[in-house]
């Protein structure tokens, strides 16, 4: 990842909490990455290391086990020794001698199972989603049916009519009856696939449906294909265990089935042998547990929410910890929220990011505050970290600073006193409704809830209220008691909002609230919000990635650049003299509807690495008049005209 | 109401395909071991087990293949399975509505414990992440989940019945006591089930825990139950309504999936514990070569799977409003 | 000297949507007429869900047309038999497509798509001239140094280098009009213009045409020589790109127009108090379909559909109203 400088314009951005894909983490890439990531994994390295002893003793048990397991040589029912690692059967075999030689069987069965139940799968899951229509109606109706069937009484009864059948029908029936569950889940990440452009852009291309299958659909579910054959064996494992323990394997035959049935019918439990019960069943248990091992450990490395990450903070630089100031400092009376300092840290495999790195601002009363910059600068973190949101399992912690609220610092609060605050006082807004409504409750009852948190209102007060805040949001009351999915896009955004003003807080946090919409009711959206604001009077937080939104909404404008603050001017005064030069790009940056057309240039190159941030000025790379200076150290706020900007060149100016 | 009619044809299907697939295996077989069967039992046994042996395969002497089916189908739809070899002459039907009870009380309600206690410690393990319960139960339940159902059953005679005399090793209730609702009985035959119930929940119990705990994890991730602790609602109330109840969902789709799965680790727990149930039962008639009972009790175990999973799409449908929705 | 490369000629795809019983028409794209000249950038413009994207894929021939014809190079497309001349075609007309993060094989390195295009298109060259091309089409869309890029992963780069490669992919085909859906409007604000001006560059020194897709009427202006606006299925209004943006004629271009932040100019609020959506046009009965949020309706827009006549200056609208 952190190849020098590429491409003409931008090179590798880094997230700020940034796995790569999940596909392009197993299902392709280095295969070297794999390993390691293997390696990393407690639970994939004692899979990989255990199924390693199994094949061994599957290769060379004639090398490792001290007898012929089937010579009857002994006297039955000895306890272990040295002779005996494990004692002697009731019918005078040696008991490790049979555990050795029955591995083979119950590692070929396995294997063999899972590769031709992913098989299955892999052609029956992948050639329903693809071909879709009717064929995709009778495989995925096949495949249910199977799925559901009880598939080991199933087995049993055909194996009641064909007993002591050979390893080649067994195999061939846990195939043919064991590949659904695969084939359902294989259909159903090539389904969220074929709406991913790159197979679009491979039909639009001209290529054969063969060519997508096997070369564009395939390598992106290596994961998946792994995964179904692990299950797949250890579903083999189990139940060819299963079959041999009640005889309807053959008899004759090495496995571990195989001696647990003989051990069964030699009492072995009551005459004094339980090794000769237990020990095949750990070895079963543990063959199955490699395959249950790695095919959870696949799942963490495939999906990386399933990690934690603990947040090594002893590698970070400069941030001090948060101190309990005995006095916190009383703010203007007309303040209604302070941040000072305030740092906040992601843990990465790479070690710790700063995300938000010493950010100070002010809030007043009723004021419009709107946070721009470029996706991965730390803006959304910042917001969350003011309203307390961030932390497990989210990523995230606040390190450093204080948020000083109604004259309490939000970061000291335990989450009992936070919730007396949250909602009544300062709630929040999000990117995309559909996502931020739970999508189980109907719009009132999500009302409803955050109204019982906070207030004794009677169920009809409740009713009214969220009448009237519908009303305020130019929503129909009717819809009130509609599920979010039965809202148009506009319309959810607009109850969200709604929502947010069911007390009137002081403070209302909003982040990209229309960048979901279309221009026309963007537009008109952001009219009612600073409509709302103006007649009720609460302060916003509002974040988005275009400044050109809030031109004519804002008060004052944060613009952030790779987790610091570049510039805080007023909104005018920023459009008209911007002091930064990322501010100066950021709006030389889009397109005019009016004037003379000029061609732009936009910003060359992209943000640094935030988890290796360069010396001095952080837009010192892909800014057009940087001097020497500027990456000599550590670049602070200059007030300027009654504006901050973090750059040199305007230390000084008045 | 769309969707559950379009479960209830699901069922339906899937019930005529272990039907057919009853009718279909014995004379897919090489050698048809059905007209095998026949040869080798006419003239040995009395009419009247021939007759059930021909009920079970649908076989009459002169019959088309396709008339013998629909013949086939007409019986199990009005219940008439044949007669029972092994418990001769009770009819099938009657057999298997014997083994019935004990494998419901056994089976099911042990089932339906370890999908719900699994689901709750999954939930719970999600929402205190990295806490005790949640570093040390997943690779537990990852390896519990691989034992196979039976060995655990012998395994705990050996520990509880026959190291420790703590609990009786087989049956389900003891011959000495009277078969009734007395308070002796019932206690009896609580103490007999406690062994296999045992088994089967350690062994089931986990791949609930493993699936709950990371549906849990991804929906922790979401917009509303971040937008939920933004509201301030209590801890509660955001586990239950906004994580619990998004992230079952996916849960009891995995519990109709998996439901076959659990019900064969049954069949052999029964099995090795000699509980008088469907499993057990079924595991006598392929051994005595019963195959009249052996079909029946198939069926019944198809039709008591299928039934548990119209039971998830009903609770599916009940908790997610999107299934109700007609689109 | 202007030649006409593609035309469309009452194009028009529908979908059928609900259930057997209760089957019904969702009308994406309703007659539409465009042309694209050789060498041309035509903006085709609208809110999401108008049909912008149907029409891409109508000429990507991912889509059938329910009913009309589209002509590339005087030919008509329904007439396309055999896979060779439909590889010719798609050769001559490739797309790029919204997503970066999704239009390239994340399983692949980034030289897969381009190489595997010349494979399919351009069978002549050699091993060593595809890999030479390959140089070249990444080094024409700026991925420079080319040692270095080609051999990455998409997972490695950023969106703006992502969509770059979208069009090199493209540009290895040696193609004549281009299919630009929405390309920029994922990328940060920063870097938008950089591919846009690419557009402009691709067009200058390969001569290709683009149809650039997009909701950002400001984008259009900067780049497109005719704008072309769709509202829900309807192509509405057309004409020179200054002329449309600077002067629409038809009241939802109007609406569409005076919606856009611009920092430049005062705000507008006339038509804020606007809160209707583009209506889900399922079985449409005639009429014009933007009537129920024009504020210039009259009764005949209830009753008949519109239909595009010719203003002065090459401009063409679809209103009764419009003069």
């Amino acid at each position: 990842m952190s190849a020098p400088s590429v491409g003409a314009t931008d090179q590798p951005a880094t997230p700020p909490v940034g796995p790569a894909p999940l596909v392009a983490e197993v299902g392709g890439g280095r295969w070297g990455d794999l390993w390691r990531a293997i390696g990393r994994n407690k639970k994939a390295l004692a899979g990989v290391l255990l199924l390693l002893v199994f094949v061994v003793l599957a290769i060379f048990p004639g090398q490792i086990a001290p007898d012929d397991p089937t010579a009857q040589i002994y006297t039955p029912a000895l306890h272990p020794s040295w002779h005996h690692l494990l004692g002697t059967t009731g019918r005078g075999e040696d008991v490790f001698s049979q555990l050795v030689w029955g591995t083979r069987l119950s590692l070929v069965i396995a294997l063999a199972v899972g590769a031709l139940a992913t098989a299955l799968s892999v052609v029956i899951g992948v050639s329903a989603a693809y071909l879709g229509g009717i064929a995709d109606g009778i495989l995925s109706l096949i495949t249910d049916v199977i799925l559901v069937l009880p598939i080991f009484p199933l087995i049993i009864v055909i194996a009641a009519y064909r007993k002591n059948s050979g390893l080649f029908t067994l195999v061939v029936v846990l195939g043919a009856l064991g590949w659904s569950y695969g084939a359902r889940q294989l259909r159903s990440q090539t389904l969220s696939l074929r709406t991913r452009d790159f197979l679009e852009s491979a039909r639009v291309r001209g290529e054969r449906k063969t060519y997508v299958i096997l070369f564009e659909i395939l390598p992106t579910m290596t994961s998946l294909i792994v995964a179904t054959f692990l299950g797949a064996a250890l579903y083999a494992v189990l139940t060819a265990a299963g079959l041999q323990f009640i005889g309807l394997g053959d008899p004759t035959s090495q496995s571990w089935g195989t001696m647990l049935y003989w051990a069964q019918n030699g009492e072995a439990l009551f005459a004094g042998m339980p090794l000769w019960a237990i020990a095949p069943g750990v070895c079963i248990a543990l063959l199955g547990a490699s395959f249950a091992l790695l095919n959870y450990a696949f799942d963490e490395i495939s999906s990386p929410a399933l990690r934690v990450r603990k947040l090594d903070r002893t590698r970070l630089r400069s941030v001090e910890l948060p101190q309990p100031d005995p006095a916190p400092t009383t703010a203007a009376e007309n303040t209604v929220l302070q941040v000072e300092d305030l740092s906040v840290a992601y843990a990465t495999d790479a070690g710790p990011v700063v995300a938000v790195d010493h950010v100070d601002f002010e809030l007043a009363r009723g004021e419009f505050l709107a946070i721009v910059g470029e996706s991965g600068c730390g803006k959304s973190t910042l917001l969350y970290a003011i309203a307390r949101l961030l932390g497990s399992p989210l990523p995230g912690e606040i390190v450093g600073g204080r948020v000083l609220f109604q004259g309490r610092d939000l970061v000291l609060l335990e989450e009992r006193e936070l919730r007396r605050v949250r909602w009544r006082d300062l709630s929040v807004v999000m990117q995309s409704a559909m996502n931020a409504l739970n999508p189980v409750l109907t719009v009132a009852d999500q009302m409803r809830d955050a109204c019982r948190a906070h207030s004794n209102m009677s169920k009809a007060e409740i009713e009214e209220r969220s009448r009237e805040v519908l009303r305020l949001v130019s929503i129909d009351p009717v819809h009130l008691h509609s599920y979010p999915h039965q809202l148009s896009g506009g319309m959810r955004q607009r109850a969200m909002i709604a929502m947010a003003l069911l007390f009137t807080p002081d403070l209302v946090i909003m982040d990209e609230p229309t960048s979901a919409l279309d221009v026309v009711a963007q537009r008109s959206l952001m009219v009612q919000i600073k409509e709302l604001q103006e007649r009720l009077g609460f302060a916003v937080i509002f974040v988005t990635h275009d400044m050109s939104l809030v031109r004519h909404f804002s008060d004052r404008l944060l613009v952030m650049y790779a987790g610091q603050v570049a510039e805080l001017s007023r909104t005018s005064e920023l459009f008209d003299r911007p002091l930064h030069p990322y501010s100066q790009g950021l709006l030389e940056a889009f397109p005019s509807l009016h004037g003379p057309k000029v061609r732009l240039l936009g910003i060359p190159g992209s943000p640094p690495d935030l988890a290796n941030p360069p010396r001095g000025c952080r837009f010192a790379a892909r800014c057009p008049s940087v001097e020497p200076r500027c990456t000599a150290a550590e670049v602070p706020l200059h007030a300027v005209n009654g504006s901050l900007v973090r750059c040199i060149l305007q230390q000084g100016a008045r | 109401m769309r969707f559950v009619l379009r479960r209830l044809g699901f069922f339906v299907i899937t019930l005529w395909a272990a039907v057919t697939a009853n009718f279909a295996i014995p004379r897919l077989m090489p050698g048809n071991p059905a007209l095998a069967m026949m040869s080798r039992y006419r003239g040995h046994i009395n009419p009247a087990a021939l007759h059930a042996i021909e009920i079970a395969f649908g076989v009459k002497n002169h019959q088309s293949l396709l008339s013998s089916y629909f013949s086939y189908l007409g019986n199990v739809f009005r219940g008439r399975f044949g007669v029972s070899l092994t418990f001769f002459p009770d009819a099938v039907s009657h057999d298997v509505l014997q083994a019935l009870p004990w494998t419901l009380a056994l089976v099911g309600v042990t089932t339906i414990l370890a999908f719900l206690l699994g689901t709750l410690i999954g939930l719970v393990a999600a929402w205190r992440r990295g806490s005790v319960l949640d570093s040390v139960l997943p690779p537990i339940f990852v390896i519990t989940s691989a034992f196979p159902y039976f060995w655990l059953a012998m395994l705990s005679i050996w520990l509880f019945a026959i190291k420790f005399h703590w609990l009786p090793q087989s049956g389900g209730y003891d011959f000495t006591t009277t078969v009734g609702w007395t308070w002796a009985f019932i206690g009896d035959a609580l103490k007999h089930s406690i062994l296999p119930a045992a088994t089967i929940l350690v062994t089931s119990i986990g791949g609930w825990i493993l699936t709950m705990r990371n549906n849990t994890i991804s929906v922790l991730t979401e917009d509303y139950v971040r937008m939920a602790r933004a509201k301030g609602l209590s801890p509660w109330r955001v586990m239950w309504t906004y994580a619990g109840r998004n992230a079952i969902l996916p849960n009891l789709t995995g519990f109709a999936m998996s439901l076959g799965f659990v019900v064969s680790g049954a069949i052999l727990v029964e099995f090795v514990f000699n509980y008088p149930g469907v499993g057990w039962m079924f595991l006598q008639s392929v051994e005595n070569q019963d195959y009249a009972l052996m079909q029946g009790l198939f069926l019944m175990i198809v039709v008591a799977v299928l039934t548990a999973i119209l039971a998830a799409d009903a609770a599916t449908a009940l908790l997610d409003p999107r299934t109700r929705d007609v689109r | 000297m202007t030649e006409t490369l593609l035309r469309t000629e009452n194009l028009t795809r529908h979908f059928p949507v609900g259930k057997l019983l209760s089957r019904q028409t969702l009308h994406a794209v309703d007659d539409v007429g465009l042309t694209i000249d050789r060498g041309e950038i035509v903006a085709l413009v609208g809110e999401s869900g108008s049909g912008k994207s149907t029409i891409a894929r109508m000429l990507a021939l991912v889509y059938r047309p329910t009913r009309g014809e589209i002509w590339f190079e005087g030919r008509p497309l329904s007439r396309l038999r055999g896979r060779r001349a439909r590889l010719a075609y798609s050769a001559a007309v490739p797309m790029v497509f919204q997503d970066p993060y999704s239009s390239i094989n994340p399983a692949y390195r980034v030289s897969h798509g381009i190489l595997r295009g010349m494979k399919l298109h351009r069978g002549e060259l050699s091993r060593a001239q595809r890999r030479s091309e390959l140089n070249r089409v990444l080094e024409a869309v700026g991925l420079v140094p080319v040692s270095d890029t080609r051999q990455r992963f998409p997972y490695e780069l950023s969106g703006g280098q992502r969509q770059r490669v979208g069009f090199a992919q493209a540009l290895a085909l040696r193609p004549k009009l281009i299919v630009a859906d929405e390309p920029v409007s994922m990328l940060d604000v920063s870097i938008r213009v950089g591919v846009l001006n690419l557009m402009g560059e691709l067009r200058e020194r390969e001569g290709v045409s683009f149809l650039y897709i997009t909701h950002d009427v400001a984008s259009a202006r900067y780049l497109a020589d005719r704008v072309v606006v769709m509202y829900a299925g309807h192509l509405v209004e057309e004409g020179p790109t200054e002329e449309v943006l600077q002067r629409p004629k038809h009241p939802y271009t109007q609406l569409l127009v005076s919606a856009v932040p611009d920092p430049r100019a005062e705000l507008g609020l006339a038509d804020a108090r606007d809160v209707g959506e583009p209506p889900k046009v399922v079985d449409p009965k005639p009429g014009c379909r933007f009537r129920a949020r024009c504020p210039f309706a009259i009764a005949e827009c209830e009753a008949v559909t519109p239909q595009l006549r010719e203003l002065r200056d090459g401009r063409r609208v679809a209103c009764h109203v419009a003069d």
